[in-house]
């Protein structure tokens, strides 16, 4: 169990120094730091002393580690497009993709466990043949494609809802903003969250499905009807509860694609996220919000990876930790 | 062949596969105006729902764009840049794949260690992000006009660079277990060399798995790059794509040009459902052991 955990934490160490690397290297050497700091008219010996000042002059392994000393401490440098440090602009966006990311997954979850517990009960059925059908053509349907169709129905053709924008938020402390407070901020969070969460919800309705079939088969299901218990004991209690191990470790992993395609959303939705600052940062040629972003995104991934591990060890005493070593070793 | 001609969903997708491959990579021969051509364009018919006639008497079956093109047109070369991009990254990321899994899995030792690491980190991240993140940092580095000009053969590099995983594990692992077969061990004593029992002897074996991979992943490849153009940092808006020409009609979405953007999502679902179920049936087909890759 220690070395599994302990094997994970060097993992996610590795990636994130990996990716500090590429940040660093993106810094440092895609144009002049120092001509994008000091002004047309400066002198060289002012350029000298801006290299001096900014430790350009030093040998460049310890340049990476003043790096790494200041992104430890939440020094990620100053934007180029909008003058401001990286990092408050991060915070700044980092509320509205959260929710967003949350509501999404949550409506994945919600809507898709019941759909794949129901249409593995009623196999036969017409409704759920076709509910598996559409489940097909939502696995080639790009997120982009979809955001464009809400749009054009709820927004363009019935105006039921907004289609661009957070909606009016309300701040909570001095750095979270949101928007569910108000019911602005809820029409505006319908569209896009529907949107990011469609994939993920046939995902888990066809795992839930797949996995209660299985189940269902099982002798002690066979055994627990023949007890003469109620159907829906045998159904929720008993069934259910066992295929609920796979579902919430793909629900953990599928944390990370959600967040991947928030950028996608976002975009379509003019939603003030990081998908959206990181999009037109890469348009901006904006380095360090990019150097950044990558840092970030590698500690998030590095975090839900980790967290998924150690839940599905936490969750099914049948997985020993040795186990999933090996599994991940060969 | 049998089973093929069996499963009608099977032959439904090898049918409308067939013929948006047909239609794409005609387009020069099939499309009424040359989207390729800024001249074709005619502002004066910009923007003219689906079935409109144009002011020179032109006829428009699904309309046209902010530039007056053809949408008929624009879909079918779009589709033949969509198709091209993506069966390029998927053959780039299978060559990468083959050569590493089978280079690793037949010398194991540090290099292997290496590079299995590496895939396993790169697994715990989504395809899309790396393609993203590689485009756009590309993007970056390079100046406008040189990266306009570089842009498709980054593309597919980064589309690449985010799939090849799979086919590296997986051809690893098969070649772990055809380097303990009797064929094998058989050349290795009467002195072959590793290269030529690697690619002459081992490697026919494998490529039944990757052809299921590639199909699979060709869906998945189409798909990346109709996203990251439709984020605009894909396919240059000078030559259409299918996720591009989305992107244009996302603008003008408000003004109810609904056509500008659906015509090239419809084509972009068809096309990637037909490879899709194509994929399902191949992969059963061929290789019932191999479900999930």
């Amino acid at each position: 169990m220690a070395t599994f955990i302990l094997q994970r934490l060097s993992q996610a160490l590795f990636v994130l120094l990996a990716a500090a690397l590429a940040s660093f290297v993106l810094l440092r050497y895609v144009g002049d730091p120092v001509n994008n700091m000091v002004g047309q008219a400066a002198s060289l010996a002012e350029r000298e002393a801006m290299r001096q000042a900014l430790g350009l002059d030093q040998p460049v392994i310890l340049q990476f580690a003043e790096f790494l000393r200041d992104a430890a401490t939440g020094d990620l440098g100053v934007s180029y497009r909008f003058g401001i440090p990286v990092s408050k602009l991060l915070m700044e966006r980092l509320p509205a993709t959260l929710e967003l990311s949350v509501c999404a997954m949550l409506i994945a979850t919600l809507l898709g466990v019941p759909l794949g517990v129901w249409t593995a009960l009623h196999r036969g059925n017409v409704v759920s043949h076709i509910l598996l059908a559409a489940s097909l053509i939502g696995v080639a349907l790009p997120t982009f494609l979809i955001g464009i169709v809400l749009i054009l129905v709820f927004s363009v053709w019935l105006g039921w809802l907004p289609s661009f924008g957070r909606g009016t938020t309300v701040a909570l402390g001095h750095s979270w903003t949101t928007g569910l407070l108000t019911v602005s901020g809820l029409k505006a969070l319908v569209l896009p969250s529907l949107t990011l969460g469609l994939f993920q919800m046939t995902l888990i309705m066809r795992l839930v499905r797949a996995e209660m079939l299985e189940v269902l088969r099982t002798d002690y299901i066979k055994f627990a009807r023949a007890r003469g218990l109620p159907e829906a004991t045998i159904n929720y209690d008993h069934a259910l509860r066992n295929t609920l191990i796979p579902v919430i470790t793909v629900i953990g992993l599928q944390f990370g694609n959600i967040f991947a395609f928030s950028i996608v959303v976002e975009t379509v939705f003019q939603w003030p996220g990081l998908g959206l600052l990181v999009i037109q940062s890469i348009q901006f040629a904006d380095v360090p919000l990019l150097a950044s972003y990558l840092v970030l995104i590698a500690l998030g991934f590095a975090l839900i990876n980790l967290a998924v591990d150690l839940l599905y060890v936490a969750i099914d005493p049948r997985v020993r930790a040795d186990t999933l070593l090996a599994r991940t070793v060969s | 062949m049998h089973d093929f001609i069996r499963s009608p969903v099977a032959l439904v997708a090898a049918a409308s596969t067939l013929l948006i491959v047909a239609a794409a990579m005609g387009a020069g021969l099939i499309a009424p105006y040359d989207s390729n051509d800024p001249a074709s364009a005619n502002v004066i018919d910009a923007r003219l729902p689906p079935g409109s006639s144009g002011m020179t008497g032109d006829y428009y079956l699904l309309g046209t764009d902010p530039q007056g093109r053809d949408m008929l047109s624009a879909i079918l070369f779009g589709t033949r840049m969509s198709l091209m991009v993506g069966a390029s990254s998927v053959l780039l990321a299978a060559l990468i794949g083959i050569v590493l899994g089978l280079v690793c899995g037949y010398f194991r030792g540090l290099l292997d260690a290496v590079i299995m690491r590496i895939a396993d980190v790169q697994l715990g991240f989504p395809a899309i992000l790396i393609a993203l993140l590689i485009d756009g940092i590309t993007r970056t580095v390079v100046d406008r006009a040189t990266h306009d000009r570089l842009a498709i053969p980054v593309l597919v590099v980064a589309i690449a660079a985010s799939f090849w995983v799979q086919y590296a594990r997986t051809v690893r692992g098969l070649v772990l277990v055809e380097r303990g077969k009797e064929y094998v061990l058989a050349a290795m004593v009467t002195g072959v060399s590793p290269l030529r029992i690697i690619a002459s002897h081992i490697r026919p074996n494998v490529m039944g798995s990757v052809l299921v991979i590639a199909t699979i992943n060709l869906a998945l490849a189409i798909l990346t790059e109709a996203t990251l153009s439709f984020l605009g940092v894909g396919v240059p808006p000078t030559q259409p794509s299918l996720g591009s020409l989305v992107r244009i009609g996302n603008e003008f979405l408000f003004s109810g040009d609904w056509w500008i953007s659906i015509g090239p999502g419809a084509m972009l679902v068809a096309l990637c459902l037909s490879v899709n179920l194509l994929a399902d049936w191949l992969r059963d087909a061929l290789n019932p052991r191999l479900s999930n890759g």
